[in-house]
């Protein structure tokens, strides 16, 4: 991918950029956010990566020029800033996603994933298919093998993330948003026992495991491509 | 221009616009008298004077011109006397001392010039002229001088009346905005006061219950809460101070270890691992504090929506339920259906999160935790966690509240001991009164949220 950084900070920058090159990623820095402006503009970029915190125009001013100006590309905002009201503004300023300062590595990525390859709107998936499982949206059911699974409701909607993030890493705090709404960190492992459960459904009669966890970074269903 | 200081208060301003429209008012009454008292004796004048004429005719017709001209002469004397002129065809005085007088026939005015003028004699007159017969006229005039000066005795009076007002509602107004001024002065001194800071001062109340009092009350409402913001916030600063130093010199410790000691691969690993997860657990506790911090700030306030407690209670619970499970404790739920509230769900969430957190975290195994959600008689919102497990001390329970406070037996678990400061704070944000009550055994914990419409409280 084509990753545009716009960080005054040329240490996380530069932080944030050899990570991102060292997973394969292009990377272009800007330091201000009139350059930023200036780079992203041209709308050759797959993500841009935006600090809410710029000299010059700030973070929430730099996306909402953007978008005023017709270029869609994803943003993800980076902030110190972790209040509630601060994410919304970032949303509402025409953000895709909201990362909290300090954030481990791993969870930038997945988020990166998972913008840049969100799908168009109009085209919300209902049907997934990833080796004998099977998912329906909208009849709420689920099946393996070919012989019906009986889940929970919050079950449902963990393997529905996991589903449309196919192929792609989700973190916890991933999980966490997106399925149960939280915006906190619990210290209780929320999200790992609910995975066990789901696991242990989907595995019953001995299949093979569909759900990876990769250490540190979080759990993904590989697609069979 | 800069006008005394007294006379720019809003009390003397609307003293000022008072006593201005009820000298206004004033005037107008008074035009208004002196114009009906003027047409009042104007008309009682015309009507004596019409009323000697139609005598003085009727003498005219009996004792002819002369013996008009005796009466006339006879009533023209003594004091109170209407003026009088008698005269033949030819213009010659018979009687009266009205001067000549033209063709002028009817009602008219004259003046009597100073030629004329006979000691005593009126300046201007209101006469009546008429043709008896024969040529002769009779004028009857009487004094306008005399409507003149019951007109100038009106005027005097209500000039009196307008200038009394006037002062006294100067006086008045100077008096009100006195009283004004040195309570301004008060509020003012003890505003100087805390900003040389003095932040106990508090502005004193005149116990009248009037609107300065009631902004004095507002004014020390607020004062209370800055105070004790101020006082979160130096609370914060000593925490760090005190409580981060502990996990900052284990961090400095660990990495002075490898630094000194035998450095194998595997030891740099181990203590890069240790100070990173130290790290991690210092900036969890900055971003708890933060978090306290703000909510204390109640800034979140502007962001309250209507929400459904019962949904969120749901969530929580179901949310935990296999990590309960996990850690072979019993998690109970007993949640009425519907009960909204307006406040911060992401907050409520954590809340409850923190307090089934402490209830699974504190307790040992086979531990029942049993969280309820319902209204009460009065209306209000009860949410309750209990839980069968230790329990703790009475003594205890209100330290428990306090930033970073842990309790004997939790020091070695898990937990920076900021959770349930952060459920009170949340609970403070929502006007919600938090308790910590003995459930014999356990603990329970109670957020009494107020009722939809009861008027908010302040403290």
């Amino acid at each position: 991918m084509k990753i545009l950084v716009i960080e005054d900070d040329k240490e996380s920058a530069a932080y944030i950029a050899r990570g991102l090159t060292e997973h394969g990623h292009v990377v272009d820095r800007a330091e201000t956010g009139r350059d930023g402006l200036f780079h992203a503009g041209d709308g050759g970029y797959d993500v841009l990566i935006v600090d809410r915190m710029l000299p010059g125009i700030d973070g929430l001013g730099l996306v909402r020029t953007l978008r005023a100006s017709g270029v869609k590309t994803p943003v993800l905002f980076l902030t110190a800033l972790g209040g509630v009201g601060d994410r919304v503004q970032g949303l509402e300023a025409g953000g895709d996603d909201y990362l909290v300062k300090p954030f481990a590595f791993a969870e930038l990525l997945a988020r990166l994933n998972a913008l840049a390859r969100r799908p168009p709107l109009q085209e919300v998936q209902t049907l997934f298919r990833v080796a004998d499982l099977e998912m329906d949206v909208l009849r709420r059911a689920v099946s393996r093998a070919g012989r019906r699974i009986e889940l929970q409701p919050r079950e449902f909607s963990l393997l529905e993330f996991l589903l449309r993030h196919a192929g792609r890493v989700v973190t916890r705090t991933m999980l966490l948003e997106g399925v149960w709404d939280f915006h906190f960190d619990p210290r209780t492992n929320i999200v790992e026992t609910h995975m066990s459960r789901l696991r242990a459904k989907l595995n019953e009669g001995g299949l093979p495991n569909l759900i990876a966890t990769l250490r540190g970074a979080g759990y993904m269903i590989h697609t069979e491509e | 221009m800069a006008l005394p200081r007294i006379l720019r208060t809003t009390s003397f301003r609307f003293a000022a616009l008072y006593v201005l429209l009820f000298a206004a008012s004033a005037l107008v009454l008074g035009l208004v008298v002196f114009v009906v008292a003027r047409e009042a004796m104007l008309g009682q004048m015309r009507a004596r004077i019409e009323a000697e004429a139609a005598l003085l005719t009727r003498e005219y017709h009996q004792d002819g011109l002369a013996g008009l001209a005796v009466t006339v002469t006879h009533r023209g004397r003594g004091a109170g006397a209407l003026d009088y002129r008698l005269q033949d065809a030819a213009g010659r005085r018979l009687a009266g001392e009205i001067p000549a007088i033209g063709a002028q026939r009817g009602w008219f005015d004259m003046t009597i010039d100073e030629t004329h003028r006979e000691a005593a004699r009126p300046e201007r007159l209101r006469v009546h002229a008429s043709t008896l017969g024969d040529g002769a006229v009779l004028a009857i005039g009487d004094d306008l001088a005399r409507v003149s000066e019951v007109q100038e005795a009106i005027l005097r009076a209500f000039a009196a009346a307008i200038g009394a007002t006037i002062l006294l509602g100067a006086a008045g107004g100077l008096l009100l905005s006195r009283a004004f001024l040195s309570r301004v002065d008060a509020i003012v001194r003890t505003a100087e006061a805390i900003i040389d800071g003095d932040l106990s001062r508090r502005v004193q109340l005149g116990g009248t219950g009037d609107d300065l009092d009631h902004l004095a009350a507002t004014l020390n409402r607020m004062l209370d809460r800055i105070a004790a913001l101020m006082e979160s916030l130096k609370q914060v600063s000593a925490d760090i101070a005190h409580d981060l130093r502990t996990p900052l010199s284990r961090l400095l410790q660990r990495l002075e270890e490898v630094r000194g000691g035998p450095a194998t691969l595997g030891a740099y690993e181990t203590a890069i691992e240790a100070a990173a997860a130290e790290a991690m657990g210092l900036l969890d506790t900055f971003a708890a504090l933060l978090r306290i911090a703000q909510v204390e700030g109640g800034e979140r306030r502007a962001s309250f929506s209507a929400l459904d407690l019962s949904q969120i209670a749901e969530t929580v619970a179901e949310a935990f339920l296999p990590a309960v499970e996990d850690e072979r404790h019993v998690l109970r739920t007993e949640i009425t259906q519907g009960i909204g509230l307006r406040g911060d769900k992401e907050l409520l969430s954590q809340a409850l999160a923190n307090l089934i957190e402490n209830a699974l975290r504190h307790t040992p195994a086979g531990t029942q935790i049993h969280l309820s959600l319902c209204r009460d008689a009065a209306g209000q919102a009860v949410l309750c966690v209990a839980d069968d497990g230790p329990g703790v001390p009475a003594e205890e329970r209100s330290r428990v509240l306090q930033r970073f406070y842990r309790c004997e037996q939790s020091r070695s678990s898990a937990g920076n001991g900021l959770g349930l400061s952060l459920v009170a704070a949340i609970a403070e944000l929502h006007d919600a009164r938090l308790t910590l009550e003995d459930a014999a055994p356990g603990l329970r914990v109670v957020l009494v949220f107020p009722a939809p419409g009861a008027p908010p409280t302040f403290n």
